[in-house]
């Protein structure tokens, strides 16, 4: 018979420090956020802590949100989309010309179907392209990129508005305007949008951790030749990838069209690197098949705040971008360190 | 007499312009463990992936059991009682012990009636099952595969291997990346796998690891069947030169006189 000797068991003290450690790095953006929070809490005394602030802070963050999620999976699939600004943005353009130009009257639900199935749409077109004939995802989704932000100008040059009351209801309405759900006192005025993003994440969170297919993204991002040798369908996998991260776009072109109350041409504009920069902020590795959905919320928030308390600081717009870019940095710096602490803790 | 477990008939694939099998014959017989060497190139590892169905062979069949199979995928193995551990395991180091095992077919429970998703509990209690009873080895099924060792890892994929109760494991150089400890004691779980009524195919460098363990030996030289031997009727050089040669040791000994 064996003898179980020969390899040590796993779960002795020095392993569970080990992995103890691993998961304080995993987790290293929640301190940050604590600490961003409270230097911008001192420098604006009474004002960034305050409840309307955290409120706000949630709800503008909504719609970049979604396109954090939507590169999040991408990246936890070991792929990355260029393309979910353009998405957002053409996707809510088209619907609003849906609704207001070509189908005038047409329900406002109908509005959400039909901007969750462009975007859901353009997002199968790049998962075809990588999963199933193998081009580049930086490539692809490049040219989706480049694509969808011309297509919105042809489309229209100007904002389209008004839109239903019930398409721009996610967006842009609070929890009193919904039907039948009473005075729930101060939570009343809390916007729909915040529900969603917190829903969002915890469903995704969810589908990430406690399912299969939430299994198979990160086995497909963390080593997808070894995912199909166990009988994954890595093609189908990544084009589902795609697919939902089109739909999220789409989503978060709906909610910048309740937040706007209007699409713009440039809605989204300039978002794809905040929201690549959260997911990276985050931990969400570059690499594929690390990382958490809960961090990559993180990573929205430490964005969002720097954003919000720069302005209120009275920080010029191009300014907070360099700072954006100063923490994207750091947090690639930091991730650079994490990984070869990583590294160093596996080779004991 | 019945038919062989596995039968592989003038198996030829082709990859572009250059043939990596042309027309070879492979029988695997059941309760065997049977060696399959060459040296690099040979076709070892593309007769492989055309039992497991990674590769479509360009011509030829494979049977089981004397019917005729058409594997098209790793599931289509499984399905057939297949089960392969790759050279390089196929393990993702992202995910636990556990969630190795199971992966590709982890075990769901419905939550509410509505929701279906993956029974952790069960499957941390199978996966630590199938290591503890079947391969001897304590290891905690949430453990991360990345904190494992070598011996560990090659442990967690034969475990993720019997998941299916297999009548066939396939393995690509078992022992290739490992210590001499970790050797000897994947040596024993490949005979404790033969013990439990498994055949065995075992592809290897390592003619001392062939000549330990298998019953039979086939070998291929540059995309050809040179020729399949009892261990017993020949000793390490009649396999060398076989490799060497490409030709059968009878043969090459009438080729010297």
């Amino acid at each position: 018979m064996i003898g179980a000797s020969l390899f040590p068991t796993v779960g002795d003290s020095e392993e569970r420090a080990n992995q103890l450690i691993l998961w304080l790095l995993d987790n290293i953006i929640w301190p940050i956020v604590l600490l961003a929070f409270v230097i911008f809490s001192v420098l604006l005394p009474g004002v960034f802590s305050s409840a309307q602030n955290i409120q706000f802070l949630l709800f503008s963050s909504a719609a970049l949100g979604m396109l954090v999620l939507a590169e999040s999976l991408c990246l936890l699939s070991g792929n990355f989309d260029l393309s979910i600004g353009s998405i957002a943005g053409f996707s809510a353009m088209f619907t609003a010309l849906f609704l207001h130009e070509w189908f005038p009257g047409m329900p406002g639900e109908v509005g959400i179907l039909v901007i969750l199935l462009v975007g859901a749409t353009i997002g199968l077109g790049n998962g075809v392209a990588i999963g199933y004939f193998g081009i580049n995802p930086f490539l692809q989704t490049l040219a989706f990129f480049i694509i969808f932000r011309g297509a919105i100008t042809i489309l229209s040059s100007l904002s389209v508005a008004p839109l239903p009351g019930a398409y721009t209801f996610l967006g842009g309405s609070t929890i009193a305007t919904i039907p039948g759900l009473g005075d729930l006192g101060p939570l009343s005025n809390v916007p729909v949008a915040i529900l969603v993003l917190l829903a969002l994440y915890a469903i995704a969170w969810y589908v990430l951790n406690y399912t299969r297919f939430g299994l198979a993204v990160y086995a497909v991002g963390g080593d997808a030749t070894s995912a199909k040798e166990a009988g994954i369908p890595t093609e189908r996998v990544i084009v589902a990838v795609f697919v939902i991260s089109g739909a999220l776009s789409a989503l978060s072109g709906l909610l910048f069209t309740g937040y706007l109350r209007a699409a713009t041409p440039t809605l989204a504009r300039g978002d794809l690197f905040p929201a690549f920069a959260a997911a990276v902020i985050g931990g969400i590795s570059l690499f594929g098949g690390r990382g958490d959905v809960k961090n990559a919320f993180g990573g929205l928030m430490l964005i969002s705040m720097i954003q919000i308390g720069l302005v209120q600081l009275g920080v010029d717009a191009e300014q907070i971008q360099f700072v954006n870019g100063i923490v994207l940095l750091g947090a690639i710096y930091l991730y650079a360190i994490e990984s070869r602490l990583r590294a160093r803790v596996l080779s004991e | 007499m019945s038919a062989p477990l596995v039968e592989a008939r003038g198996v030829t694939k082709n990859f572009g312009n250059i043939t990596a099998l042309d027309g070879v014959d492979l029988t695997l017989r059941e309760g065997e463990i049977l060696g399959l060497l060459g040296d690099n190139g040979s076709g070892k590892s593309t007769m492989v992936k055309i039992l497991v169905g990674i590769h479509e062979p360009n011509a030829g069949e494979v049977r089981i059991r004397g019917e005729q199979v058409d594997i098209s995928g790793p599931k289509d193995a499984r399905d057939h009682g297949i089960a392969t551990v790759y050279q390089d395991l196929a393990l993702v180091d992202e995910l636990s012990v556990a969630e190795n095992i199971f992966l590709g077919r982890m075990p769901r429970k419905s939550v509410a009636g509505v929701v279906s998703v993956i029974d952790y509990d069960r499957m941390r209690e199978e996966a630590e099952r199938i290591l503890r009873e079947r391969l001897n080895i304590r290891l905690d099924p949430t453990t991360r595969v990345e904190f494992l060792s070598g011996g560990e890892r090659q442990a967690v994929a034969i475990a993720r291997a019997l998941v299916t109760d297999p009548d066939i494991v396939i393995m690509d150089e078992p022992t290739s990346a490992l210590s001499a400890d970790s050797t000897a004691r994947v040596r024993d779980l490949i005979r404790s796998l033969r013990a439990e009524g498994i055949t065995i195919l075992i592809i290897s460098h390592d003619l001392n690891e062939v000549f330990e363990l298998a019953d039979r030996i086939t070998v291929l030289d540059n995309g050809n069947l040179v020729g399949s031997v009892d261990i017993d009727e020949v000793v390490e050089d009649d396999v060398v030169k076989m490799m060497m040669s490409g030709s059968m040791p009878q043969e090459t000994a009438a080729e010297s006189a």
